[in-house]
């Protein structure tokens, strides 16, 4: 364990734990956008800056990928320039879509006005890449970037239905502003120009899963008779109950 | 034939030097085939020679290296065709002289004086290229043999002492090698510089099962061509500084990424690579010393971004040409997370000659910070443009008045770009500012990989800016938000000041954004982004502010911004304006002052180009557009 200063407050952590990690921990809040506990890091937004000071040298750094390695390590997450940092990449954000409502309640902590109420496109879109990242950490690599610089875009490749997709929705549910849309009517799902046979539970009735989603994971057809819930209830049922028959 | 040992190598080059010096004396004919050589008809000079010394079916052996002899440098005046003995230099050769050099220079040593060149100045004849200011004010230690050898023959370049650093090296410690690399005090060429031997030891000491080392060649800043003329005129003392790097920190393959656009780099790399295999300078045992070690030429996909360091290793790894966060360096985890170290094709191209001369030498020249030297592009309204190799701490004055013979036309010199499209701008105070890393960094602009672009009074400094941030709003990767998104909010009001929409507070937005995109971004291209626009701000705040409240480009470079008006004391009648004029706006009679009719005027600025006597000048206008 190694110790660091974040805030004034010492802070002990495993040597590689990120700033943003220990931070929290201290319950020390730091906005973030296209972090994710779930995701590896990519710190691409530009959020989550604080100022941090090793060595005698003090930078600026991204908290959600640098690692606390040193001890004697000091971090600071809200001095003038952590904030204008952090007012200046909200600001960029906003003026393109302000509309995205994660977006807004950070506009309003940090005092950041849009500059037109509409923005620049009608998308809600801020390209923070969780939905690529979930994708990619699914395996089903269906999501990616496309275009450069202002024109880059989260899309399936050519902007085509992807066979890779399986329906899951990680994508949409990993996705801070609600850019990812899909729908659902009757036994199917339609996401990203594709439409997915649903499953139903045969006890509880719910569409749990995408047809190519259990092929994705090897599911035998018998286990996906029942949905996760469902089958996690009777086998706790099954446990409590010995031998009786279920 | 294999070379099995450094004895070897040496005895191979003792032969090629002994046949050297035999035909020294013999006539030959060296023609620049590098880029900007090939584009002014260079192989058709060549092929004017071989015919004419066919047709002559002379006795007198012409030996033509010109397959290709890489570049001189001096790209402005080509083709350039060297004649031995004598080394006597002619310029913008056409194939229609060949005949006449033949007949006078090369049958009976005498000078076509009609090719020679010039000094602009003084008018005064060049015999040969080190008679030549161009030549004779630089130190051309990197490109010493760039024009010289023919990068398609090893033997060429073995003759002049090639992998003569790598015989030296394998008989030392891998240790000392970075010792030494560390005591030179070189720095990355690239542009950050960084201290190559902290690199290298830091590469040296991380653990891990492989490593590697990469030449950096995606040379892509606008106007910039020094790598590619070392890649293409001398590929061998890349190779042979990667091969010292290489045994000094442990890799067995190296990687070259170079430029797409450069296919005659990639063929010389390529061939380059191919023959060092055969004579057993790479490979496994290479000499007999039980290293081994491969290269591999790698062509980018033509992104600009390519050239950082952690993009061009994603690019190589076949992922998107994106940067990462580098809060663990690429000498602990680069490339396939191995410890990899990446240099500038210049920075290696320093190596072999440092170990072979050792560290005090090379301290010898250049800066106490900044030692050796360094290649730059000199290019824009400057007399000579071309490669220019100069020590660190040379003066932008001597560079830009003595190299490159001053400015294009005589007109006043305004501001000199450095360091590409993330460099900055530095105004007439600043030409006597020692060119180094630091010096350059500290006056607001950078080192970059040596691009260097003269401007006049005819350049809008918020033209340029909004020029050079066209560009990188083009080539911004879009992966982190300050750079997607702020490069394109300068953008925005920098393309309104520069058509006269220009608003109060918009200087100080464009600092606001511009330093806080610096802060903010996450790679180094995003990071001197806003570079343009910063130096701009801070040595010309009063051409922005004029575009912001008036609507007036002094510069008469942004449309609808002035008026152009004839200085009737200075305008002799020469017409040239309105010979230039493609709405007949200017109107007068032969010899006598001419005038513009300011309703016909489009402001193109043509007239402002033409005229001889700088007699024409932007005004303001009553009412702006």
């Amino acid at each position: 364990m190694i110790e660091i200063t974040i805030d004034g407050q010492t802070v002990s952590v495993e040597p590689g734990t990120t700033l943003l990690k220990a931070a929290r921990a201290a319950g020390i809040e730091i906005p973030t956008l296209c972090a994710h506990e779930g995701l590896p890091p990519e710190g691409n937004c530009r959020l989550c800056s604080v100022e941090v000071t090793e060595r005698g040298k003090t930078r600026l750094a991204m908290s959600c990928m640098y690692p606390a390695n040193r001890d004697g390590l000091v971090v600071r997450t809200d001095t003038d320039r952590v904030r204008t940092a952090r007012r200046f990449v909200l600001q960029m954000l906003a003026d393109r879509n302000p509309k995205a409502p994660a977006l807004r309640s950070l506009c309003e902590e940090y005092g950041v006005t849009p500059s037109a109420p509409e923005g620049v496109e009608p998308e809600l879109c801020i390209r923070c890449g969780r939905c690529v990242r979930a994708c990619e950490t699914n395996g089903t690599n269906a999501l990616s970037f496309a275009g450069r610089g202002w024109e880059r875009e989260v899309t399936p490749p050519f902007h085509e239905a992807s066979e890779d997709c399986i329906g899951c929705l990680s994508c949409a549910e990993v996705c801070p502003t609600g850019r990812i849309t899909w729908e659902e009517k009757g036994r199917k799902r339609s996401i990203w120009g594709r439409a997915f046979d649903m499953v139903e539970c045969e006890r509880c009735h719910d569409r749990y899963a995408t047809l190519e989603q259990l092929r994705f994971t090897g599911t035998d057809p018998e286990t996906a008779r029942l949905c996760p819930r469902c089958r996690k209830t009777l086998q706790q049922g099954r446990i409590r109950l010995g031998n009786r028959e279920l | 034939m294999r070379l099995t040992d450094p004895k070897a190598l040496d005895e191979w080059r003792a032969r090629i030097e002994a046949k050297e010096n035999a035909r020294a004396s013999v006539p030959r004919v060296r023609v620049c085939a590098g880029t900007g050589c090939l584009a002014n008809g260079s192989a058709r000079v060549k092929s004017a020679f071989e015919a004419e010394a066919s047709a002559r079916g002379l006795a007198v052996p012409v030996d033509f290296t010109a397959e290709s002899t890489g570049c001189h440098g001096f790209c402005e005046r080509g083709p350039l065709v060297v004649i031995e003995p004598g080394e006597i230099l002619y310029e913008k050769v056409k194939p229609g002289d060949v005949p006449e050099i033949f007949e006078k220079t090369i049958l009976n040593g005498e000078i076509v004086s009609r090719l020679q060149y010039r000094d602009p100045n003084t008018k005064k004849p060049a015999r040969t290229s080190g008679e030549i200011p161009f030549y004779a004010r630089q130190h051309r230690l990197v490109l010493e043999h760039c024009g010289e050898v023919n990068p398609f023959e090893i033997a060429d370049a073995v003759g002049r002492g090639a992998y003569r650093g790598l015989g030296k090296a394998l008989s030392l410690e891998p240790g000392t090698i970075v010792s030494m690399i560390r005591e030179s005090g070189l720095r990355g060429r690239g542009g950050g510089g960084f201290p190559t031997g902290a690199k290298w030891e830091s590469a040296m000491k991380a653990s891990g099962r492989h490593r590697f080392v990469i030449a950096n060649g995606d040379e892509g800043d606008p106007g910039a061509f020094m790598d590619r003329s070392l890649m293409e005129g001398d590929p061998h003392s890349i190779l042979e500084g990667m091969l010292i790097g290489a045994y000094a920190i442990g890799a067995r393959k190296g990687f070259i990424y170079v430029r797409a656009e450069y296919p005659l780099a990639v063929k010389a790399l390529q061939e380059a690579i191919r023959q060092a295999k055969e004579r057993g300078l790479l490979g496994r045992n290479i000499l007999g010393s039980g290293f081994d070690f491969d290269l591999e030429v790698c062509r980018g996909g033509g992104a600009f971004v390519c050239g950082e360091s952690s993009a061009l290793m994603a690019s190589i790894e076949g992922r998107a040409g994106e940067p990462r966060v580098k809060y663990i360096r690429s000498t602990e985890r680069g490339l396939w997370n191995c410890p990899t170290v990446l240099n500038n094709v210049e920075t290696w191209a320093n190596v072999p000659r440092i170990v072979l001369n050792g560290p005090g030498w090379f301290r010898s020249l250049g800066t106490e910070k900044s030692p050796g030297t360094k290649i730059f592009s000199l290019v824009g309204k400057v007399k000579n443009s071309g490669l220019v190799e100069i020590p660190m701490g040379t003066t932008l004055r001597t560079m830009i008045e003595d190299i490159g013979g001053g400015v294009l036309k005589n007109r006043v010199f305004k501001a000199v770009q450095t360091g590409g499209p993330s460099g900055g701008c530095l105004p007439a105070d600043a030409l006597d500012l020692p060119v180094d890393f630091d010096r350059l960094t500290d006056s607001g602009s950078m080192m970059g990989s040596g691009g260097m672009i003269v401007m006049d009074e005819r350049t809008c400094m918020v033209d340029l800016a909004r020029y050079f941030i066209d560009f990188l709003v083009e080539e911004s990767c879009g992966k982190c938000t300050p750079c997607r998104e702020g490069l394109k909010a300068l953008q925005r009001i920098l393309h309104d000041l520069c058509s006269g929409k220009g608003r109060p507070g918009d200087g100080t937005r464009l600092r606001e954004i511009g330093e806080a995109l610096a802060d903010t971004a996450l790679c180094g291209l995003g990071q001197t982004a806003p570079n343009p626009v910063l130096s701009v701000l801070r040595y010309f705040p009063e051409e922005i502010a004029e575009h912001e409240s008036e609507g007036f480009c002094r510069a008469g470079a942004c449309r609808g911004m002035y008026w152009p008006e004839i200085d009737p004391e200075k305008c002799v009648g020469c017409g040239a304006c309105a010979k230039a004029c493609g709405t007949g706006a200017i109107r007068g009679s032969s010899r006598n002052p001419h005038v513009v009719d300011r309703a016909l005027c489009v402001t193109c600025g043509a007239c402002l180009e033409a005229c001889p006597f700088s007699a024409i000048r932007p005004v303001r206008r009553e009412n702006p557009a």
